[in-house]
């Protein structure tokens, strides 16, 4: 006799805390999945507003932290991905926010790092990251909503959709903040060449 | 930069200044690119399993209710009739607390009774005073317009013939009654002259 006909048959009975311990199991290892999965998305996300690996690292970890605390509500959701950057984007904005009061950390040193080190010089990548380094700041000079929709504008692999999604706005917003925000950004730069 | 059809301009729109080596908008976009794609740290799948068996070797609970949530000490069944039991009983004791409570104002605050305008019930004049004794002040009235009813000049000749043939068809009616007229005494008469 099968388990399911000895179950009906009322000769075998499947305590509650067994229940509750296979549906555990299955939690955790949807949760394991989603980190393997999504866990270097996740990552860039939060390195393009904190630009500072460890802090990015950290924002990663707060983030799966609440998704564990929301783990029986993982079927619930729809997209995965957006969901996931959707919370580690709050982590983030709740970080950056925090850190306003702290000094700033050295954009410069962090970008070198992350830049591609093959075939350029030393000075070559010291040029570079304080290039880059100039073109972020004036980002930061943005204001916040068309800042937002830039960031999340660079990973290729968030759609426009998407990217309303995690912002919670519409499409046609992204568009709009996405356009102001590309014209503010030739504008400043434009002003900083003019003083240089 | 996002290649799909999302930018709504085009890459290197703005000519590019001396300085940078590529144009304002490619600038741009390259390092949003850098920044986006930025290598991410090995092992941090493993440091993120790590942290998060750390924070939880059974996994977070998922966050309850607080209220009525004090820690059992020992095992919940050896309490009398088992926790839920005591936590039903506390829930109660709070809610006929509060219940009794708002009873107990609302009986001792006094409720307006029905809407009744007392009038001050009029005082005498007070010794040395003025009274108006008992006039009461009439307000003028005006005189309300006089209807003058139509007076109908004009009668129809069928109405006079009518009349007229009907008093000759009628028979001898006794002759109107002549002034009374009161005699009076002639030696009143005469010695009024």
């Amino acid at each position: 006799m099968s388990t399911s006909e000895a179950i009906y048959a009322g000769w075998m009975e499947i305590s509650d805390s067994a229940v509750e311990q296979a549906r555990m199991q299955a939690e955790d290892t949807a949760l394991a999945a989603l980190i393997d999965q999504y866990s270097g998305t996740l990552y860039r996300v939060a390195f393009s507003v904190l630009r500072n690996p460890a802090d990015a690292e950290d924002a990663v970890q707060e983030a799966f932290l609440r998704v564990l605390r929301h783990r029986h509500t993982l079927h619930e959701v729809r997209d995965h991905r957006v969901w996931l950057i959707r919370i580690v984007w709050n982590v983030v904005l709740d970080r950056k926010r925090r850190a306003k009061t702290r000094p700033e950390t050295d954009d410069v040193a962090d970008l070198a790092r992350v830049l591609p080190s093959s075939g350029l010089s030393a000075e070559e990548i010291a040029a570079a990251a304080q290039h880059h380094a100039h073109v972020l700041a004036c980002v930061d000079k943005l204001p916040p909503k068309e800042r937002e929709v830039l960031l999340l504008s660079a990973f290729e692999e968030l759609s426009s959709v998407e990217i309303a999604s995690v912002l919670g706005i519409t499409e046609s917003s992204v568009r709009s903040r996405l356009f102001r925000a590309r014209n503010l950004m030739a504008e400043l730069l434009d002003h900083a060449r003019s003083l240089r | 930069m996002n290649p799909t059809p999302d930018n709504p301009l085009p890459s290197g729109a703005v000519p590019a200044p001396a300085s940078f080596p590529v144009s304002f908008p490619a600038s741009l976009d390259d390092t949003l690119r850098l920044v986006a794609h930025a290598p991410v740290p090995a092992g941090l799948k493993e440091r993120v399993h790590a942290s998060l068996m750390e924070a939880a070797p059974h996994g977070v609970a998922p966050r309850r209710a607080r209220i009525l949530m004090w820690p059992a000490s020992g095992d919940p069944s050896a309490i009398w009739m088992g926790n839920g039991w005591l936590r039903t009983a506390a829930a109660a004791a709070i809610v006929f607390v509060v219940a009794g409570g708002g009873w107990g104002m609302y009986q001792r605050v006094e409720r307006p009774t029905a809407k009744v305008i007392v009038m001050p019930v009029a005082q005498p004049a007070t010794s040395g005073g003025f009274s108006s004794a008992g006039a009461i002040r009439t307000p003028q009235t005006v005189k309300g317009p006089v209807v003058m009813q139509p007076v109908t000049k004009t009668t129809s000749k069928k109405q006079t013939r009518k009349k007229t043939s009907a008093r000759l068809a009628a028979p001898s009616q006794p002759a109107a009654q002549a002034p009374i007229v009161i005699a009076q005494p002639v030696s009143a008469v005469a010695g009024g002259k």
